[in-house]
């Protein structure tokens, strides 16, 4: 069955860059344009086998959205990916510390954003 | 796998033009609430998004410059710098660039560097606390691993952090990830730090491993893979290479030639540059041995660079549609699809006694397609605050530039009307704004002599009025000076000293062309150039223009627009067999004369009295040279129809109804017929003339002319 992945991004031709990205190869892409609307996507039954999230954001931010995540018992060890504009490590270090699994750094093309997937997605 | 993601271009320039909007309108806010962290985080969100999204399209100049902005915003941000006139200006300015550069990079022009480096320069200058160190460059890092070429033989040992489950990581996914970069010839568990089983936790981690593997990456690819939690880790990562290989089995293509005899220290760096500047170009050696003439060689260079220069790509027009609009369509579709087979099922075994059934599917039918026909055309309709939204940074400029203190109030924003009306109006209204800033609203000192307060105040409003929208340009200034415009009308020769003219036919002067009653020039308005452009625009779109001025109270203009110029609502008309449409806007009523309203005068043709006001009667028939059913006016039925102020009876045999009409274009699809300005398909299936009577009154006025 095909994989389910949970997109949120602030910036709607992000959010469809990496959509199309990843329905492209075979992916099922869950959307969310906050990290409010990711948890209601999540509650409302979304069961997605990868996060892929932005980490500024309005309403509420990647941070606490991986914390959010992190707290529901059927997403306690599933994959998160943040993207981040810069490969600063404080951001790197407040994500791995939320419990995020790793990151992708934009600018990224469509291959970069697979490999990384691919590194945590079990296949 | 190659995705292509250009098609996505589009959505990023139209998305950019939001966040510029929000950036715009937040650095304005911002002056008059300079300590609000909300607005402050919603002007840098903006720019973070057009920064990371440039970058995605490789539009470097545009993610580059945005990147200092965002310093300067995100130390506002973090109140390590406070908000200043100077910064907002600065900002302001750099958003202009901004979009300049976001343009360039839509077009593919090449962006005023100057600028660019200038306002790059003070972005950076004006950040407090010294300039963000210096990110090492990409080459540096790179340089660090020298790129041995063959094959290494790594072993890895490597204790994952504890949590490793906890931040959704699969240890076996790392060495699935290294068996896709080499082969892993072995893998080895420790499980030495697993603890007794009551103490432990599952969801915690206590193994590490071993693995050997070969490969042809170097060091820094199989150090990548543990990037996301090599802090955490222990890592050792032991290259035990193989004996030397002589053939180079590189996966990087060969290096060429002179890099590699400088690198051996066989030649210097400068010696081998000295070498290459001697080599010559194609062009050059062709001509030195008389292959090619000079000017056939720089011919073919010409066509070369015009090849290589980007295209210029045709925008194509897209509109952002609420998700919500889009699925009640849908719904609506769905409806449809019932309807329609509901009515084949009933056609197929139909008797006459189901004809009431039938009538009921039909009306449903026609409840369907109108509904969706509205919504269709609600697809179009956008909230006219995108229109809006450009004018408190023009007030605010100009209030700068008059030296008057001016307040912008926008109300009816969320009125929505039709998109390319709302592209068209942006123009004419920012001369309206300009004018009242700068003719209407007097300067404070005045203001205050005459008893009102030192700001003056521009009131924009939208609201919908019947099938119309009406916006209203208000200003509390100095009203029309009636005398000071009658003069100047009479200076410039627009009209004779002894007309006698309504306080309306004066207004209506000001949209006369070349008309200003500006005292001097200003670099503002005052040129004489703007209203008539006003005026001509608004009626192009189909719309009015009016003036309503109280002296020493103020002005208001008011445009009124249809909402939408693809559908109007029109009088079906018949004149012998054909049928016409009347736009229903320029009906002002229909008569049947009697005998002694009607004259025939020479050098005006002939005339109808309706009631003391003598207007030019025109046949239809005439006009279009048909046959009609009736030539006596007192029989047939006389339109009378106005537009920009003047009126003409309209002779027709017959009113048939009122309908919508979709309005299809003459010059598109035929050529441009005087007196029409648009076809459309009707009920039974022919073609409908709409007429334009503008055109008619021309063809009213040449007439006479041609007979006086």
């Amino acid at each position: 069955m095909a994989k389910t992945v949970l997109v949120v991004d602030d910036s709607p031709t992000m959010r469809q860059m990496v959509a199309f990205t990843l329905t492209s190869a075979g992916y099922q892409v869950v959307e969310a344009g906050n990290g409010k609307e990711a948890v209601g996507k999540v509650n409302g039954g979304a069961k997605p086998d990868l996060v892929v999230t932005d980490l500024n954001m309005p309403e509420m931010d990647g941070i606490t959205l991986i914390k959010e995540i992190r707290k529901m018992p059927a997403l306690k060890f599933t994959p998160i990916l943040m993207l981040t504009t810069e490969a600063s490590d404080d951001k790197k270090k407040a994500g791995q510390a939320a419990g995020a699994t790793g990151w992708i750094v934009k600018p990224f093309n469509p291959e970069q954003m697979m490999a990384v997937i691919k590194k945590v997605l079990p296949g | 796998m190659s995705t292509d993601l250009s098609h996505f271009k589009d959505a990023f320039f139209e998305e950019s033009q939001e966040h510029l909007t929000t950036i715009e309108e937040g650095l304005l806010q911002l002056e008059q609430r300079p300590g609000d962290i909300d607005l402050l985080n919603r002007i840098f969100r903006g720019a973070h998004s057009i920064k990371g999204n440039s970058g995605m399209f490789g539009f470097t100049a545009v993610s580059q410059f945005t990147h200092k902005m965002e310093s300067v915003l995100d130390q506002l941000r973090s109140s390590q710098m406070v908000v200043t006139v100077e910064i907002t200006d600065l900002l302001l300015q750099s958003l202009d660039c901004l979009k300049t550069l976001i343009d360039c990079a839509k077009s593919g022009d090449s962006p005023d560097d100057v600028q660019v480096a200038r306002l790059s320069a003070q972005l950076e200058a004006c950040q407090g606390g010294g300039a963000p160190a210096a990110k090492p460059s990409a080459a540096a890092a790179a340089s660090r691993h020298s790129q041995v070429p063959g094959a290494h033989h790594f072993t890895i040992t490597w204790v994952p952090p504890r949590y490793l489950f906890q931040r959704g990581l699969d240890p076996v996914q790392f060495i699935k990830e290294l068996g896709e970069l080499g082969s892993v010839t072995s893998v080895i568990l420790d499980p030495s730090r697993l603890p007794a089983l009551k103490d432990l936790d599952p969801e915690q981690c206590y193994l590490g491993w071993t693995i050997e593997m070969e490969t042809v990456k170097d060091l820094k690819v199989i150090e990548g893979v543990f990037d996301f939690v090599r802090e955490d880790s222990t890592l050792t990562i032991v290259d035990t290479p193989p004996p030397a290989d002589e053939s180079r089995g590189s996966s990087e293509g060969a290096k060429p030639l002179g890099e590699i005899l400088v690198e051996t220290g066989v030649v210097s760096q400068s010696q081998l540059n000295q070498a290459l500047s001697q080599q010559k170009r194609v062009g050059e050696i062709l001509v030195e041995q008389k292959i090619a003439t000079p000017e056939q060689i720089s011919e073919a260079l010409k066509k070369q660079t015009e090849a290589s220069a980007p295209a210029k790509k045709a925008e194509t027009p897209s509109i952002r549609v609420d998700t919500v609009k889009i699925d009640r369509l849908i719904n609506l579709v769905g409806e449809l699809v019932i309807t329609q087979s509901m009515l084949s099922d009933l056609g197929s075994r139909f008797e006459m006694s189901q004809l009431p059934v039938l009538l009921e599917r039909v009306a449903q039918l026609e409840r369907n397609t109108r509904e969706i026909q509205e919504r269709v055309m609600g697809i179009r309709m956008v909230p006219i605050g995108n229109a809006f939204s450009r004018f408190p940074r023009l007030v605010r400029d100009l209030s700068g530039k008059a030296g008057k203190k001016i307040q912008l109030i926008l109300s009816g924003e969320e009125t929505e009307l039709d998109k390319t009306v709302i592209e068209s109006i942006g123009d004419p209204l920012t001369h309206l704004v300009r004018n009242s800033a700068d003719h209407g609203l007097e300067p404070p000192d005045e203001r205050l002599a005459a008893g009102k307060s030192e700001q003056g105040t521009i009131r924009l409003n939208a609201f919908h009025e019947g099938g119309n929208i009406c916006i209203t340009v208000e200003d509390d200034g100095r009203g029309l000076n009636r005398d000071k415009i009658l003069a100047k009308g009479i200076k410039q020769g627009l009209i004779a000293e002894t007309d006698k003219l309504s306080d309306e036919q004066i207004w209506m002067l000001i949209f006369k062309p070349g008309f200003s009653t500006a005292d001097k020039v200003t670099d503002v308005s005052g040129r004489g150039v703007g209203m008539d452009v006003v005026k001509r625009n608004i009626e192009g779109l189909g719309g009015t223009v009016s003036i309503k001025t109280s002296s020493g109270k103020g002005t208001t203009f008011t445009l009124k627009l249809p909402l939408t110029l693809a559908i109007i609502e029109g009088m079906t008309v018949r004149v012998g067999k054909d049928t016409y449409i009347v736009p229903l806007l320029s009906i002002l009523e229909s008569i049947q004369p009697r005998r002694e309203m009607i004259k025939t005068l020479i050098g005006k043709g002939e005339l109808v009295n309706v009631r003391g006001i003598y207007l030019p009667l025109m046949r239809l028939y005439e006009v279009f040279r048909l046959k009609p059913e009736l030539s006596d006016p007192t029989k047939a039925i006389l339109l009378i129809l106005e537009t920009e102020g003047e009126r003409v009876a309209v002779m027709v045999d017959e009113i048939l109804g009122q309908q919508q009409v979709v309005i299809k274009s003459m010059e598109q699809n035929f050529r441009k017929v005087e007196g029409v300005a648009g076809a459309t398909i009707l009920g039974d299936g022919t073609v409908g003339f709409i007429l334009d009577v503008r055109g008619l009154l021309e063809i009213a006025r040449r007439d006479v002319s041609i007979a006086a």
